[in-house]
């Protein structure tokens, strides 16, 4: 065997164990109605899972509630991730230091950051309600009405820093000449944004904007750690609806189906991104 | 950075307060949390107490009373197994990948399985260990965290491998070496910072996980961010031991992603974006 060969053999070996080997098992389990209460007595179900869970309202909800996190939190962190870095970019003094508080969030724990603003949002214990209502809004966080947002708003904070780490490397990439000639041709600080920095970023925007959507399909932590899917269902998103469904309902192939929808929206957004990031 | 130049002082002045802003966003919770932890008992449900006698009992308590200790241990063993395995595995592939022009078919492999779900791994994962006898253990949590830290480190390296320019082990292969030599004496020296980088970011991934040691741990095995969890269920809160827990789980990493801060833009586009 050529040593380009040997040299992939242990990462092969490995991923053939851990992640190959588990994802067949996991095809078999969504084609069987395998409970793990019943594992003595798993039967053969063909796509009837599949069929099953598109017609299932609590599935199609937490599919919903999921989408509508993903726009709203990417959105949100696109535009405070884009802001924020032509302010840095702009910023005369401390620009470094300021660089590495504001990247902070996106390296710790989601569950810490959940149980973070659990606290400081809480009607009761919260330091964030408590000044709003000093200031006449009193705003429950996390009713039905607005649990959705807050945990996106949560999000927001963690993630918006991975926008601004992307698109700051990618400002500093940007040749200087198209900004020194729409100078020249006397063009306001919106008409450049507009027409030159906007374009020139799109390629770093659609790989950033992808990356985060992949990621915040993944939410759960936030979930967990405050709402627990609720009030009702207003909060109960796609990871937890599969976590519910086989570690609490222990219906293992029906959430092996949920997953496997998971893996195809996946797929289409990962052949997105590498498309886009192999195009420079 | 000529779209600077120009810059009135007043214009300075928003963007230093805008900025400003932002970082007060950005460290109020960590703030908030770092005073809940030092509040005496009676003042930490109250949400406006600024003033109040601080005292170290919540730090004493966790540190010296509760299984945080065990936690910590429990997460440090699983990151730093998991990094090791992955960078003995994914630097060698990454190598390849890089210099043989293998194929776009393992590049896109290893990003797919970057960005899979874990919602898919857990249930077969779960299955696997529950037969093998691993669940509770340290070993299941150590395999499951591979499927992520493994195609993330080999992504990162394949863009640091790139940038090894091909002239550095042709010379080496000149001087005597085997290619495989070349790779572990040349090579690898050459881009110690983006292993470092790798390595730090693997084990931060890895450290901050919760999903998969949810499920797979508990008792005995349970890593910190299950821990944490622990302090605030359905039975009540602790939340002055809930902020030193926190606090524990994330100062290290703050401190420690600092250094990759520079290598991360690099590393996440895996040699495929070039910014």
């Amino acid at each position: 065997m050529s040593l380009r060969y040997r040299l992939i053999l242990p990462l092969t070996l490995l991923l053939a164990a851990v992640m190959a080997y588990p994802l067949v098992f996991s095809a078999w389990i969504s084609l069987h109605d395998y409970r793990l209460t019943r594992l003595y007595d798993v039967r053969f179900r063909g796509l009837d899972n599949y069929l099953y869970i598109f017609g299932d309202a609590p599935f199609l909800k937490a599919m919903t509630n999921t989408l509508m996190f993903v726009a709203g939190a990417v959105s949100l962190e696109l535009v405070l991730g884009l802001g924020l870095a032509l302010l840095l970019q702009r910023l005369v003094r401390f620009q470094n230091f300021a660089r590495a508080v504001l990247l902070a969030p996106m390296f710790i724990t989601p569950i810490a950051v959940g149980l973070m603003f659990r606290f400081m949002l809480s009607s009761e214990l919260g330091v964030i309600p408590h000044y709003l209502r000093l200031m006449g809004l009193g705003v429950d966080w996390f009713s039905a009405d607005l649990a959705l947002f807050s945990l996106m708003l949560i999000d927001a904070w963690q993630w918006t820093p991975f926008m601004l780490l992307m698109f700051l490397a990618g400002l500093e990439a940007l040749p200087r000449s198209p900004f020194e000639a729409a100078k020249v041709d006397g063009a306001s600080p919106w008409m450049t944004f507009w027409h030159v920095t906007l374009p020139m970023l799109r390629p770093v925007i659609l790989v950033a904007l992808i990356i985060r959507a992949l990621d915040a399909f993944k939410v759960f932590e936030y979930v967990y750690a405050i709402t627990r899917g609720g009030p009702g269902d207003a909060t109960e998103v796609i990871l937890f609806h599969i976590y519910k469904t086989g570690f609490r309902f222990f219906r293992m192939g029906e959430a092996a189906a949920m997953a496997f929808i998971l893996i195809a929206i996946t797929l289409v957004l990962v052949v997105i991104l590498y498309s886009a990031m192999q195009r420079k | 950075m000529t779209n600077t130049v120009g810059q009135s002082r007043l214009a300075s002045l928003v963007v230093a307060l805008v900025v400003a802003l932002a970082i007060v966003v950005v460290l109020f919770p960590f703030l908030w949390i770092f005073l809940a932890s030092i509040k005496p008992a009676s003042v930490v449900a109250l949400p406006d107490v600024w003033t109040f006698s601080p005292t170290a009992r919540n730090w004493n308590d966790v540190l010296l009373g509760s299984d945080v200790p065990k936690n910590i241990l429990n997460s440090l063993i699983v990151s730093v197994v998991t990094v090791s395995v992955a960078l003995f595995t994914g630097a060698p592939a990454a190598y390849s990948f890089s210099r043989y022009k293998t194929g776009a078919g393992f590049r896109f492999t290893i990003l797919a399985a970057e960005m899979m779900p874990p919602a898919i791994l857990i249930l077969p994962l779960f299955l696997i260990l529950y037969q093998l006898g691993l669940i509770d253990s340290l070993m299941g949590v150590i395999l499951a965290h591979l499927t992520f830290v493994v195609p993330v480190i080999t992504w990162f390296l394949i863009g640091f491998f790139d940038d090894v320019p091909r002239e550095l082990e042709d010379q080496a292969m000149i001087d005597g070496y085997t290619r495989f030599q070349a790779f572990y004496k040349v090579i690898l020296p050459a881009i110690r910072p983006g292993i470092a980088a790798a390595a730090v970011f693997g084990f931060v991934l890895s450290w901050n996980d919760m999903f998969y040691a949810l499920i797979l741990t508990g008792g005995e095995s349970k890593t910190l961010p299950v821990a944490i969890a622990g302090f605030w269920t359905f039975r009540g809160i602790d939340m002055g031991k809930m902020a030193v827990a926190i606090l524990i789980a994330v100062v290290p990493i703050l401190i420690v992603s600092f250094f990759i801060q520079k290598h991360l833009v690099r590393g996440l586009g895996g040699g495929a974006v070039k910014f």
